[in-house]
């Protein structure tokens, strides 16, 4: 196992071929990062650990919707809605049946993958812009439903969650939580990136390049389109019970279409059919308002502000820049971030022979 | 001399180290609604609070030499949005927080009271007052943090029921009045529905289905047929100005006769001006003594706070944003007597500088707030509900809300002031 790839690419065995991190450094990488990630309680505050959850949480999800929309060449824009269906199934199961939150995610998770189930039927059949319309009317059922079902729900005034627990330990600030997030988005991650080498995930992705040569070499395309959608909100069942169990409060107010694209958006800028890129457009859709946030606070009173006699609008500017970024990234950065970093690692690979 | 030497070091020390102390700032959490479904409203009561508070720091030099670090965050009305940044303030450490909503009110009151954070919102859902959590009412919990300027929502629509109620007997009307409830699918409109239909049929109202209408702008004619064709006297509008205009104005072309109850949020200046003529005869509880315009020792005070986002002078000031400067007020004073006898601004002092008054009214705001009164065990600040009626007798298309009110087109009348009895059984409800 040498430490960079040598030129010229001789894997002589499956077992290299498959192998996820093929270098040295890459798993050198891995673990002081994961290291530096477990001790990062220690270094950091309350907020960029509070940052760091979400990315995580948003993470989980958002490569649910990778699976789906990236591997599998679907469209969902009601991964929102399972997210909800998630965080409330995971928050009704502890309340209603008194099962321990740690048992309640995963559950919460089997729950969701089973109602993704259902709104994926359509899936079998319908592709494109008719299956688009088919899951965004998974969004505004569920969405109707979580502001009906009292019992299920707390109705419109939500539902308040308990802290994750196990055993004696209970992990109810950002300190703790963080393990929480940091082990299911391992979890989840290598679930996902060992579920593409096999041959479910193979046939994902036969579907997604050509669905008819795909059925002609024998895979069910109604099954897997529909496994897909499973799948997918599995991940966003997942997601969003880790985000219940960090809030401590879960609202029907925000799973709504706009969270939904929200989805689309980390997933298009990560990186279509990529799984750390997931990760990363998680981790740009949760910084960025964050910066501009940062950034209109640094205006707000200055010499500009008077200038321009921004006042009160300048809390639109978070908005505005947040569409702004989305649009400049379609524009030139098309293949998503995951496409970016792997230009960047090969820029220093070559170092200074590029061309 | 040696010891000379000493004394004139540590003086110097100590006339560098003093200032510095002096000028710590004292973060204070400002939730505000200024791009959600409540901007209308959230507008201006925000810019009162946030008004208020930069004039207690250059006219008070802050609290007891300590000027006031606000740091304001529009939250666009999105209940889990409020809860995230109330978590980013905790990295500053706010000693006390401006808030706005029902829902992410409710749904904070876990935090503060487990941070010890005093939180003075915009919500005054009854909810919110049971602070020791003994009321055992289902869904309410103790919120020993929580305090809000003004009567409660449901003491509010239990006054308007009662003026109501006469109301209906001065006319001289028929058999049972039918009284209705009307609002959005969300907390804050939710909140005094079940009193007021319990106190309605009390009363011997008719108790009409609530009628459903959503936060935002839209068309509502279809709300307005059913109350017609259900033949409703009385109705209750809960949400905010901003869809409430909607209703009033189809009620209005659909030929509605009915005497419309506005929530303390439901109606303003604005929305008379917006509304026109539909906006003629809705009675709604206002929070304040007087309304801008009027005479009262303290509104040299309100001048002086609104020359802070107007230096001309000129603005009209709609009745949220004086409750938005008595609210503010309130923390401030809390925060002084917790500084009393060199004490420290913590949570826990702040709140119980709360309670240290009796019929507190904010020093300079004499005919302007309305006294409050807080206990360790009741945060019902108040059970004195002034109605008012919105008078439009003219076009309100032309001329600005100043102008209007100047001319007369547009009123703010007295019509009466409730005095609810303070009952146990009815806390947190």
């Amino acid at each position: 196992m040498s430490a960079t790839t040598p030129s010229g690419d001789f894997r002589t065995s499956y077992r290299e071929d498959m192998t996820i991190f093929p270098t040295r450094n890459s798993r050198i990488a891995l673990w002081a990062g994961l290291a530096l990630l477990l001790a990062s309680p220690l270094l950091l505050g309350r907020y960029e650990l509070g940052l760091l959850i979400n990315i995580g949480i948003m993470g989980i999800a958002a490569l649910g919707l990778n699976i789906l929309v990236g591997f599998t060449g679907q469209i969902s824009i009601g991964h929102a809605a399972f997210f909800g269906f998630g965080a409330f199934a995971s928050a009704w199961l502890h309340e209603g049946w008194h099962i321990p939150v740690a048992f309640c995610i995963p559950l919460a998770g089997l729950m969701t993958a089973l109602v993704g189930l259902v709104f994926g039927a359509p899936a079998a059949r319908l592709k494109g812009l008719y299956l688009a319309i088919a899951t965004l009317a998974a969004q505004f059922i569920l969405e109707d439903f979580f502001a009906r079902a009292q019992w299920f729900t707390g109705g419109v005034a939500g539902r308040i969650t308990e802290p994750f627990a196990l055993g004696g330990w209970v992990a109810d600030r950002e300190e703790t939580y963080l393990y929480v997030v940091v082990a299911y988005v391992v979890v989840m991650f290598l679930g996902a990136a060992n579920l593409m080498r096999t041959r479910d995930g193979r046939a994902l992705v036969a579907v997604r390049d050509h669905y008819l040569s795909a059925e002609v070499m024998g895979i069910n395309l109604a099954y897997y389109r529909t496994l897909s959608f499973g799948i997918a909100s599995f991940y966003a069942g997942i997601g969003g019970a880790l985000y219940a169990h960090y809030l401590l409060f879960v609202s029907v107010e925000a799973f709504n279409i706009l969270f939904s694209i929200q989805f689309l958006g980390m997933v298009i800028i990560g990186g279509l059919g990529s799984i750390m890129g997931s990760l990363m457009g998680a981790a740009f859709m949760v910084l960025l308002p964050e910066v501009v946030q940062a950034g209109a606070d640094l205006l707000a009173g200055g010499a500009i502000d008077r200038a321009l006699k921004l006042g009160a609008s300048i809390s639109f500017l978070r908005e505005m820049a947040v569409g702004a970024a989305i649009i400049l990234f379609l524009l030139f950065e098309p293949d998503g971030l995951a496409h970016r970093w792997r230009l960047i690692k090969a820029y220093w690979k070559l170092y200074p022979y590029s061309h | 001399m040696r010891m000379r030497r000493i004394m004139l070091g540590l003086t110097a020390v100590a006339a560098l180290a003093l200032p510095a102390v002096a000028q710590q700032r004292i973060p204070v959490g400002h939730l505000m609604d200024n791009s959600g479904a409540t901007s209308d409203v959230g507008v201006p009561y925000g810019q009162g609070v946030a008004d208020t508070l930069a004039w207690v720091n250059a006219s008070r030099n802050g609290i007891a030499g300590r000027p006031l670090n606000v740091l304001s965050f529009d939250y666009g009305y999105q209940a889990p949005r409020a809860v995230s940044q109330y978590q980013a303030w905790s990295r500053e450490r706010v000693v006390a927080i401006q808030g706005w909503g029902t829902a992410d009110t409710e749904a904070l009151v876990r935090f503060v009271t487990r941070d010890r954070i005093p939180f003075i919102s915009g919500s005054y859902s009854a909810a919110l007052t049971d602070a020791g959590g003994k009321s055992g009412r289902q869904g309410v919990e103790a919120a020993p943090y929580n305090f809000f300027y003004g009567p409660s929502y449901s003491d509010a629509l239990r006054a308007m029921l009662r003026w109501a109620a006469d109301d209906w007997k001065a006319k001289g009307g028929q058999g049972r009045p039918k009284y209705v409830h009307m609002g959005g699918n969300h907390p804050y409109p939710n909140s005094p529905k079940a009193a007021g239909e319990a106190l309605a049929a009390e009363l011997g109202f008719e108790v009409l289905p609530a009628i459903v209408f959503a936060l935002t702008p839209g068309d509502y004619t279809a709300q307005c047929l059913t109350l017609k064709s259900q033949g409703a006297n009385y109705a209750y509008l809960g949400n905010t100005a901003g869809s409430n205009i909607s209703v009033l104005r189809a009620c209005q072309t659909a030929g509605v006769q009915v005497q419309f109850l506005g929530n303390v949020w439901g109606m303003d200046e604005n929305a008379m001006k917006a509304a026109g003529a539909a906006a003629n005869g809705v009675v709604f509880p206002v929070r304040t003594a007087v309304v801008w315009g009027q005479q009262a020792p303290g509104m040299a005070t309100l001048q002086q706070i609104s020359r802070v986002s107007d230096p001309a002078g000129t603005a009209y000031r709609p009745v949220h944003y004086l409750a938005g400067a008595c609210a503010a007020m309130l923390m401030v004073e809390a925060m002084e007597t917790a500084t009393a006898n060199n004490g420290q601004i913590t949570g826990e002092r702040i709140r119980d500088g709360f309670y240290a008054k009796q019929n507190w009214v904010p020093r300079g705001f004499d005919g302007v707030c309305n006294p409050s009164t807080f206990t360790a065990d009741d945060h019902r600040g108040t059970l004195r509900v002034g109605l008012y009626r919105a008078v439009v007798s003219g076009d309100t298309s032309q001329g600005s809300v100043a102008d209007l009110m100047r001319a007369g087109t547009m009123k703010l009348e007295p019509v009466t002031t409730i005095e609810l009895e303070r009952r146990r059984e009815l806390l947190g409800w």
